[in-house]
């Protein structure tokens, strides 16, 4: 039987006229990271907004966590942790309201707290656990994100360049809940550009092409120089 | 070396300043032409067609009743409307164009904009050319036209047919007046509330204001300083015109022009001091620690935290809030509406309240909308919370506007009173059904956190507000009949229908946005 925790096959998804996902096929299995890489408008975003349950498949079949993403679409946002591409943080509501509201809605036990507040210090963002977040820089909503993503502990983590604009430490913040959940037997999958930080992040690597996955291999290929040129011959 | 300016500078500076003018003048330009690149297909047709209908109904305003029976003091007409009694309330109508252009471009921070912050934070907008953007956009508002069209009616009713262009084309350089002055005047006070205690300076002297209109009123004095309005002179430019008198028309023309002209430089020299001062309610808003409240007990309360974060920490919201909740109210006061035209003011105020954020409600959310749509929560739910906090600004809005009103109404009968409570929930259901039904069809990516931001574009909000001001107008006068009858039971029974229309609308809305499909075009069109 598969541990497969993402389990995608022939994904289309088809915007008007445009098909921004074309037929993609992947799985993530349990405590495994994925990196889904390419260019920009490849369709990584997309992929990842369907495996959490907001944009619907237009075509193929899509479980996340052995849930049908079509028909059992709550029971696939209970089980992902899901880290958007753009923004991401409701912009008058404080970081705490996010993580009462996502505590509330995910019906996690009592003293969800002290995990909440732990991940805020780690990402350094327990001084502004109180302020709006339309006050946030760039990398200070990204790290939220993740924070958001990652405290319910879910089966399936999808963090969408999660390292977009972030700091140093942030990243190494962002490092670790990656490596957690990986540990605790999460399936994890990462959309990002930065390739050494993929590499260094996941074990598989799916590279997107025009919405078409084009490659799919082992993370360390595409390390260094070498794995440079790789990953610029699988874009054009 | 002196670093002094040589005498040979200044005409260089001069010619500087002129060039730069120039230039932001020619920059409007095409900042409409990519505001207008975003309409497309369908809506290009419709904003075009919208634009055409405004021109053609000021024309229709302006010429139509100077040919109606009584018109000019000509014989016939109905005996309640006369021109010659008409024409003593011009100079307080030109006034109240001033008026109402005042508080629409002071209460949304300056003005709408030609491109919003966020996008024009990449070009070289001059202040000038925002300046400019703000008069361009001003008459794209549906309180600013209907006071336009307003006064060009009851002028050309009052003036007759005879030289009717001349004595419009006074009318409308009073227009353009009007609106640069208010302009000038709103760039004043959101500098005033920029500078330090400034936000409470500029209470206090609307406080100020209000008394001072309270004394008049109280003291019988009110009639007595509307008679000294400067704007006398336009009606005598008009009548000059009329009269067939030229020199003094021309005359009074061209000082109401070149006052223009001064209120445009004014105002540019004013929005340019403007841009380099903090914008003081948002850093506030933004830097502000929020108490931590205690863990919320339900789905809904969860919900209804945030949403309600949503709408009472966003400038522009809280401003037109305060706004819609007090002037309505304050003008009943002033004129001491009787009780079966207090029904007119819930339609006013929900409707404006609505275009606050209500007609794209999902907004709110921002770009946080994609994370909000990944919790494992039912989507009627979701949409039940925004209706609730809806209904409830709406009708804390109404409720203040109605208290205030009421103070000088007199007592009521029980059909009164009923009549207005009825026409309260009427037209906030029905506002609350169309701006649901909108934001669910045509979502637009909208960040709501400067003051001058509005949930749709601009063109968009004058059909939204034309719609709204029908339909609850049309409601309210139903209900000004039932105010007037012997047994309240006629306004129970004539709500009960639009209630049940609204509420099944409301479920309509509420089915569409259960589908996958229909949120995550939604959703993705917020989070831009």
């Amino acid at each position: 039987m598969s541990n497969l925790l993402v389990d995608v096959s022939a994904l289309w998804v088809r915007f008007g006229l445009v098909d921004a996902v074309r037929g993609i096929s992947l799985g993530v299995a349990a405590g495994e990271a994925t990196a889904l890489l390419g260019r920009n408008g490849a369709g990584k975003s997309t992929t990842m907004r369907v495996l959490a349950g907001v944009v619907p498949a237009t075509e193929g079949a899509v479980e996340v966590a052995g849930h049908d993403v079509r028909t059992q679409t709550l029971a696939v946002k209970r089980a992902t942790g899901y880290c958007p591409d753009v923004g991401g943080l409701v912009p008058r509501a404080t970081p705490w309201e996010h993580l009462q509201l996502a505590a509330r809605l995910r019906r996690m036990p009592d003293g969800w707290e002290a995990r909440a507040q732990d991940l805020l210090e780690r990402f350094e963002l327990g001084a502004a656990a109180h302020r709006v977040t339309a006050g946030f820089s760039h990398g200070m909503g990204r790290r939220m994100s993740v924070v958001l993503a990652a405290f319910h502990e879910p089966a399936v983590l999808l963090l969408d360049e999660p390292f977009d604009g972030v700091d140093p430490l942030g990243v190494e913040a962002t490092m670790d809940v990656i490596a957690d959940a990986r540990a605790r037997g999460a399936a994890v999958l990462v959309s990002t550009h930065l390739r050494e930080l993929a590499v260094q992040a996941c074990e598989h690597a799916v590279v997107l092409r025009g919405g078409s996955a084009v490659a799919e291999l082992a993370a360390y290929e595409m390390r260094g120089e070498e794995g440079a040129g790789v990953y610029r011959a699988l874009l054009d | 070396m002196s670093t002094a300016l040589s005498s040979t500078e200044t005409p260089g500076t001069w010619r500087r300043r002129g060039n730069d003018l120039v230039r932001a003048v020619a920059d409007v330009g095409p900042l409409v032409a990519f505001r207008a690149s975003a309409v497309r297909g369908r809506g290009r047709v419709v904003a075009t067609t919208a634009l055409a209908l405004i021109v053609a109904l000021s024309v229709f305003f302006a010429w139509l009743p100077a040919h109606l029976p009584g018109a000019g003091g000509a014989p016939g007409g109905i005996p309640q409307l006369r021109a010659d009694e008409a024409i003593l309330l011009m100079p307080t109508m030109y006034l109240a164009v001033l008026v109402v252009a005042t508080i629409s471009a002071a209460a949304s921070g300056g003005g709408r904009e030609l491109l919003s912050r966020e996008q024009g934070v990449a070009f070289p907008v001059s202040p000038t050319t925002d300046h400019f953007g703000a008069l361009l956009m001003a008459p794209l508002n549906i309180a600013w036209l209907l006071q336009c069209w307003t006064v060009l009616a009851a002028t050309a009713f009052v003036l007759g047919p005879d030289n009717l262009l001349a004595v419009q084309a006074a009318v409308l350089v009073w227009l353009l007046l009007a609106t640069t002055f208010a302009q000038a005047i709103a760039w004043s006070i959101e500098l005033l509330r920029r500078r330090r205690h400034g936000i409470w300076v500029v209470r206090g002297l609307v406080a100020a204001l209000v008394g001072l209109m309270g004394w008049l009123i109280v003291s019988d004095r009110l009639v007595e300083v509307l008679d000294q309005s400067p704007t006398l002179q336009v009606l005598l430019a008009a009548v000059n015109a009329s009269d067939g008198r030229w020199w003094p028309w021309l005359g009074r023309v061209l000082l109401l022009l070149l006052t223009a002209v001064a209120a445009v430089v004014v105002g540019a020299l004013l929005a340019h001091d403007l841009a380099r001062t903090p914008v003081r309610d948002e850093l506030k808003v933004e830097s502000a620690t929020y108490s931590r409240r205690a863990n919320p007990a339900t789905h809904a309360a969860a919900l209804l935290r945030i949403d309600r974060a949503g709408v009472w920490r966003a400038v522009p919201l809280r401003r037109g809030f305060a706004v819609l909740a007090l002037l309505p109210g304050l003008v009943a006061l002033a004129s001491a509406l009787e009780w079966y035209m207090l029904n007119i003011l819930p339609g006013l105020v929900a409707s404006g309240g609505a275009l606050l954020f209500g007609v794209n409600a999902w907004c709110l959310d921002g770009r946080g909308t994609l994370w909000r749509e990944s919790l494992p929560v039912g989507p009627r739910l979701v949409f039940a919370v925004r209706v609730v906090v809806l209904v409830e600004v709406l009708l804390a809005a109404t409720a203040i506007a109605l208290v205030l009103a009421s103070l000088r109404a007199g007592v009521p009968t029980t059909a009164q009173v009923v009549a207005v409570l009825c026409s309260s929930v009427v037209v906030t259901l029905q506002v609350v059904s169309g701006s649901m039904r909108w934001s669910v069809r045509r979502p637009f990516a909208v960040d709501l956190r400067s003051a001058r931001a509005t949930p749709a574009p601009p063109l968009t909000m004058v059909g939204y507000s034309t719609r709204f001001a029908l339909v609850t107008t049309f409601t309210a006068m139903l209900f000004v009949s039932t105010s007037r009858a012997e047994s309240w039971q006629w306004s129970v029974l004539l709500a009960a229908p639009f209630l049940l229309v609204s509420l099944l609308r409301l479920m309509r809305t509420a089915d569409a946005w259960e589908s996958h499909e229909v949120r995550s075009r939604v959703v993705t069109a917020v989070a831009g």
